[in-house]
């Protein structure tokens, strides 16, 4: 969104390369930087940034749904992967051992996987069955649906950090094949929301031609 | 339709669709209380704070706030029976917890609800605090629901952040809840703090969904928020426990000074016996550990970063929440809703709290539209808990209480003790010849029955 030139590389150790553990990173001349927060810290310093039109206000609201977002979205995504017993056994598992060799792929997904429930645990989500983690994404995403309303980015005109995010985890919400569709079922309910994937994705991603897995598709 | 409407619960009709009224669980008009004009104010009721809740308060009018200014008998029992026509669940209901010892002897307490003003009135109803008269259709009225919590410190209602949180919004809403101010997490019946014993005798310990239930309950704060209105607050509530939680957490917990001085001291106090020694550590590591595990992505190497990180991160936080606040009285517009009830929480431990080392304190007075709004909450919602002190302690039999006249105290009485054992050992074992001034006791060997005698006179 912002044209900036990038060239995205895929590792498998890409977690590890990363200075705080969490990918995406982005490596720029010496400097390494990840998570969503800093990188875009990183580029507003370089002189871009999507939100400088926004008040005080609009940015603060901004930075509210964001946080939003990560609390909800990325748990349920988190716990749908990690704590959901068939998605771990069919998907996950193998998704995240593939590229190492024999023990060191179930020994890796193990020890993931403990980790992320031990978080489950401390932010509460522990004892959450399914259906509720569901119901806690559905209101997410009625809150968001509210939000957007029928603007064509969540901040009127021009798209901003919320709208990458958005857009990203609502897309990968689409795109994954899982075991069950509930988890994007329920995003799916909410007709601008897809609306707005579709329009992200036309007007950023078409030149790419990747070929891959787009919404049409799914 | 905030000032003196019709009571906000979401009994008025059909409900339009709005995010918290997720139709499927709201039904409608089945419980139509308070509706027939009979408006006991609320009685927050404390149970700390003196008795406050034995003493019935009569002919205190309902309001200046409300357009029901009724005057109240004591012993309102034809208000009772009038205000709850017996719901559904009611009627079928419960074998209610029998033993209860709080609710069956007592009067309802009409205390007049908060300060009573006009201005930024709570939504809600006023309702009476529920409590079962002696004889008084004990079979056909629903459990009240009883909050247990942390009891208040620092003039605040509660010294727990999430007991504070449920307590402002049980306030806002008027919510009858007898409310046991605990300082023993085994006394609540889920074994932490805050737990709501509901009125079908199931227990609920996360505050969000003692909120949930609440508004269950129709006792909504959020009943008139726009939709949009909804969305912000979910998105400022994840902005809160993202930003501010760990930062709180870190505050009382983790910062040694602020531990040893402020926390561990008040809730060393406050428990009773044995817990004392070894609850509060208890209770720190389980809140490093979380602290921990909430902010374990971002690790810097040092802690000090991370301080500063974390530090930074609530600052901006608070900066925000006071930029989105503005000038209004409430987050949206004149009456709280559950925001308000959130956000009050982390701020007014974080200001009132006399705090050694207050980093985020002194950036938070910064905010003046923020502690405003503090002190407008607390006195309009609170206004005699500003006033409690330290909880009612159990008598300091023990040595390890960090009070400085008790610990003289003690060892004054200590060092007595073992004097009058001393010589009383001696003079009953008639083996020493104490030198003594008073003339009751003479010096010198002495038999047995001399010494008795000596005694005796």
């Amino acid at each position: 969104m912002c044209n900036l030139p990038i060239k995205v590389v895929c590792r498998a150790n890409a977690e590890y390369m990363s200075p705080s553990g969490k990918v995406p990173f982005i490596h720029v001349g010496n400097q390494v930087v990840s998570e969503l927060g800093p990188i875009v810290q990183f580029v507003k310093a370089k002189g871009h940034s999507l939100s400088d039109g926004l008040d005080e206000v609009q940015k603060a609201e901004m930075k509210a749904y964001m946080e939003l977002v990560n609390n909800m979205l990325l748990t349920a995504e988190l716990y749908l992967q990690w704590c959901d017993e068939t998605t771990v056994g069919e998907i996950t598992h193998a998704r995240y051992g593939s590229p190492y060799p024999w023990p060191l792929n179930h020994i890796l997904a193990y020890q993931k996987q403990w980790e992320v429930k031990r978080k489950m645990k401390a932010i509460g989500w522990g004892n959450k069955t399914l259906d509720q983690v569901l119901e806690d994404v559905d209101q997410c995403c009625q809150a968001l649906s509210q939000r957007l309303g029928t603007q064509p980015y969540f901040f009127n005109k021009q798209p901003t950090e919320l709208d990458a995010l958005v857009f990203g985890h609502l897309y990968t919400i689409l795109t994954t094949q899982l075991t069950n569709d509930e988890l994007s079922e329920k995003v799916k309910n909410y007709s601008n929301l897809l609306a707005f994937c579709r329009r992200i994705e036309q007007h950023y991603f078409e030149d790419r031609g990747k070929g891959s897995s787009s919404i049409r598709s799914s | 339709m905030r000032l003196g409407g019709p009571p906000r619960g979401p009994c008025s009709g059909p409900s339009p669709a709005g995010p918290w009224r997720s139709p499927g669980r709201v039904q409608g008009c089945e419980k139509p209380q308070s509706r027939p004009g009979s408006t006991r104010p609320a009685s927050p009721g404390p149970a700390a704070p003196s008795g406050v809740r034995g003493s019935p308060q009569p002919g205190r009018p309902a309001s200046a706030r409300r357009a029901r200014p009724r005057t109240l008998p004591p012993f309102g029992t034809r208000l009772w029976s009038r205000r709850r026509p017996p719901s559904p669940e009611a009627l079928g209901s419960t074998p209610r917890r029998p033993a209860s010892p709080r609710s069956s002897l007592r009067p309802p307490p009409l205390v007049a609800r908060g300060a009573g003003r006009a201005g930024g009135a709570a939504r809600g109803r006023t309702e009476a605090r529920g409590e079962v008269l002696p004889g008084q259709r004990a079979g056909k009225m629903a459990a009240p629901m009883e909050l247990f919590c942390w009891s208040g410190g620092w003039g605040l209602p509660s010294v727990d952040l999430d007991s504070l949180t449920v307590l402002t919004y049980a306030r806002f809403t008027g919510a009858p809840l007898k409310v046991h101010k605990v300082t023993n997490p085994w006394q609540s019946p889920s074994g932490t703090l805050p737990a709501l014993r509901t009125s079908h005798g199931e227990v609920i310990s996360v505050p969000h969904k003692i909120i949930t239930h609440l508004r269950k309950e129709k006792y909504n704060a959020d009943y008139d928020l726009s939709a949009r209105q909804g969305a912000d607050t979910l998105a400022f509530m994840s902005l809160l426990e993202e930003k501010l939680l760990p930062v709180l957490i870190h505050t009382f917990w983790v910062d040694t000074k602020n531990y040893v001085e402020v926390t561990r001291k008040w809730y060393a106090e406050a428990m009773p016996f044995p817990l004392n020694f070894f609850l509060p550590g208890r209770m720190q590591r389980q809140f490093m550990e979380r602290l921990q595990l909430l902010c374990g992505e971002h690790r810097p190497e040092n802690e000090e970063e991370l301080e500063k990180e974390l530090y930074q991160e609530a600052r901006e936080c608070l900066t925000l929440l006071s930029q989105r606040l503005g000038s209004q009285k409430f987050f949206f517009g004149d009456a709280p809703a559950s925001l308000d009830a959130f956000v009050f929480g982390y701020l007014a431990l974080l200001l009132q709290a006399r705090l050694p080392s207050g980093k985020l304190q002194a950036h938070l007075r910064g905010l003046q539209n923020l502690c405003a709004y503090c002190t407008h909450v607390l006195s309009l919602y609170f206004p005699w808990d500003g006033a409690e002190g330290p909880p009612p302690r159990q008598t300091p039999a023990g040595p390890e209480t960090e009070e400085e006249p008790y610990r003289r105290r003690n060892q004054v009485l200590s060092v007595l003790a073992g004097l009058a054992a001393m010589v009383g050992y001696a003079l009953l074992s008639g083996i020493v010849s104490i030198q003594r001034t008073t003339p009751a006791r003479a010096p010198g060997t002495r038999s047995l029955s001399m010494a008795e005698e000596d005694e005796e006179e």
